[in-house]
């Protein structure tokens, strides 16, 4: 075939190409991987792409072995590691479920129903996708502060669900504005009420929205540094994201450890994108494209 | 907020339910964002110091004190560097990509999960994952470099501040340009492909056919990345906080509302510098989508 031979240099231009992103993107990740399963002595020495030993041992430390490092004993980070896993969790997930529900019931009010200032309103919150959530930080300190809110799950959570909801607000009122409203209008003649439609009819088939906002989210609220670096001071409410560099400041950087404590943070983002990919990028498309 | 005006609505049950599904949004974005910034503007006026007496008026000083600060313009002049360099390579490597996608025809969509990976990780541990590579002793840059001839001694890429911005920017255009990529392969994709088969008739090249057919059709998806990547990349914080601290090398504006704010306590001079920094994104990226879309419209 001529057009196989012609189309050859094209090809293999697409190859490099293709393996170049790859490397690119996927690349600091093997290393990291490669450097947590990498014996600490070996990480002292020359670099090599493949891990000559395997050890788990960093990541025993993480989970509650005590190691001997230079002499010294070093007690084990599980009791500081779970208790900010846990916290990560919690808060992504309150976040997550908080923003999701109130978008998924305010959109459809700013598609569907009449009421006065609805567009200016929907303009004001979605023009804060503009302000960097940081001008904001401070009166919001002093204004948890008087509420007593500083390091507690209902303090992070309502700032995550204030940075992250004109977001998800947006997406779903293009998801409603996409659908046909003839399916409601079937629903209402057969006697059913706005909220009854909106639940059983227009949320199920919203479905993809429902999940692209979700992940979007939670992988913002996931990845959080600043916010908590304010706003959880202690292990009450301090995400991984906070406590990982701590793990800098002892007497000397356990770049193993870190590394470690990096592969397990970056496991919750890595399933999202690995299974629900498809959500993730169509909710990434249209919340840039509209 | 829910007041009735009976003129408009049909049933008055309609207004009820939108004031019930509307109120959360009212609360949470009127307490935590609109109010904050208000107070943060009128506060920026009065000078507010957990660590002297009173709230006095003082007009524009701390605008006028943050002018003459020599830390803080060192730090509007690093993000004025981080914001360059990002949005340069950023649009770069995103065109690249986007066009490389939009090409690729087996496994796209694998292509696309790992290309849009970077973006889902948190910046903290991206850049422990990229300061453990740029290790001066044991990094594998160090090693790649010597190994490869370029360098002939190890160097400590921190001591030396533009190599030290770069490698902040680098970090930070690793974790961003998959949404440049997302953004304009959206755009690609809206593209009718009898245009490109049109131009190829006409006789134009690759390079004229994305001039004339490709960028004038983008050029909206462009001018949102083009946006998107100046606000991440005025407010970058995490990359240069893990990578070297407050060091003034690296120092963005953010950091130093940060140290201001939280670590010397100077709340009002704080609230001054982020309303400048807030300002001076939003005044960039209107550039841009005014630029854009001025230029790449034809007419």
């Amino acid at each position: 075939m001529r057009s196989l031979i012609s189309t050859l240099p094209r090809r293999i231009g697409t190859a490099v190409a293709v393996a170049l992103l790859v490397a690119w993107s996927l690349g600091p990740i093997y290393w990291s991987l490669v450097t947590s399963l990498t014996p600490p002595l070996h990480l002292l020495g020359t670099p090599s792409l493949w891990p000559r030993e395997i050890t788990f041992e960093h990541y025993a430390k993480l989970v509650g072995a005590t190691s001997v490092s230079q002499g010294n004993a070093v007690q084990s980070v599980w009791p500081q590691f779970s208790a900010a896993l846990v916290n990560s969790l919690v808060t992504s997930g309150l976040a997550t479920v908080v923003t999701v529900v109130i978008a998924a019931f305010g959109a459809y009010a700013f598609v569907r129903l009449e009421f006065p200032g609805r567009d200016l309103l929907f303009v004001a919150v979605v023009a804060t996708l503009a302000i960097p959530a940081y001008t904001v930080m401070i009166p919001l300190y002093r204004l948890m502060i008087s509420l007593k809110l500083i390091d507690t799950y209902t303090g992070i959570t309502l700032i995550y669900v204030s940075a992250f909801l004109p977001l998800a607000l947006w997406l779903m009122r293009s998801v409603y504005q996409a659908m046909p409203i003839s399916l409601e209008e079937a629903a209402w003649l057969d006697g059913a009420g706005r909220i009854y439609t909106l639940v059983h009819i227009v949320l199920p088939l919203s479905a993809p929205g429902l999940i692209a906002s979700a992940i979007l989210t939670f992988l913002n609220a996931w990845g959080q540094f600043m916010v908590p670096l304010v706003f959880s001071p202690t292990l009450a409410t301090k995400p991984l994201t906070v406590l990982i560099p701590e793990f800098v400041t002892r007497n000397y950087i356990d770049f193993g450890l870190m590394n470690a404590a990096g592969i397990l943070a970056i496991i919750p983002p890595v399933l999202l994108v690995l299974f629900l990919n498809r959500y993730l990028v169509s909710g990434l498309m249209a919340g840039a494209t509209k | 907020m829910s007041t009735s005006s009976p003129r408009r609505s049909r049933k008055p049950g309609e207004l009820a339910l939108a004031a019930a599904l509307v109120v959360p949004i009212v609360v949470v974005m009127g307490g935590l964002v609109f109010w904050p910034l208000a107070t943060s503007v009128l506060d920026s006026f009065y000078r507010i110091d957990p660590m002297r007496p009173g709230t006095p008026f003082v007009g524009l000083a701390n605008y006028g004190s943050l002018l003459a600060d020599a830390n803080t313009r060192a730090a509007w002049l690093n993000t004025f560097a981080y914001v360059a360099m990002a949005v340069v390579l950023e649009t770069i490597g995103g065109m690249g990509a986007a066009l490389l996608l939009n090409r690729v025809k087996h496994g796209r969509q694998w292509l696309l999960a790992i290309t849009v990976l970077p973006w889902c990780l948190p910046p903290v541990v991206n850049a422990i994952v990229w300061m453990w590579i740029f290790n001066p002793s044991y990094g594998l840059l160090n090693h790649a470099l010597l190994w490869l001839g370029v360098i002939d001694a190890r160097k400590v890429w921190f001591n030396d501040q533009a190599t030290a911005l770069f490698l902040v920017s680098l970090v930070h255009v690793w974790r961003m340009m998959p949404l440049t990529a997302v953004i304009l392969l959206a755009a690609l994709q809206s593209i009718p492909r009898d245009l490109y088969e049109a131009a190829r008739l006409d006789g134009a090249g690759p390079i004229k056919s994305f001039r004339l057919v490709t960028l004038p059709l983008i050029s909206s998806g462009l001018a949102i990345a083009l946006s998107q990547s100046t606000v991440f990349a005025f407010n970058l914080f995490d990359e240069a906080w893990i990578l070297s601290g407050s060091s003034l090398d690296t120092r963005s504006v953010i950091i130093q509302v940060y140290l201001t704010a939280f670590q010397n306590l100077r709340f009002s001079s704080g609230m001054a510098l982020s309303i400048l920094a807030m300002l001076a994104s939003l005044m960039v990226s209107l550039i841009y989508v005014l630029r854009v879309y001025r230029e790449t419209r034809y007419d």
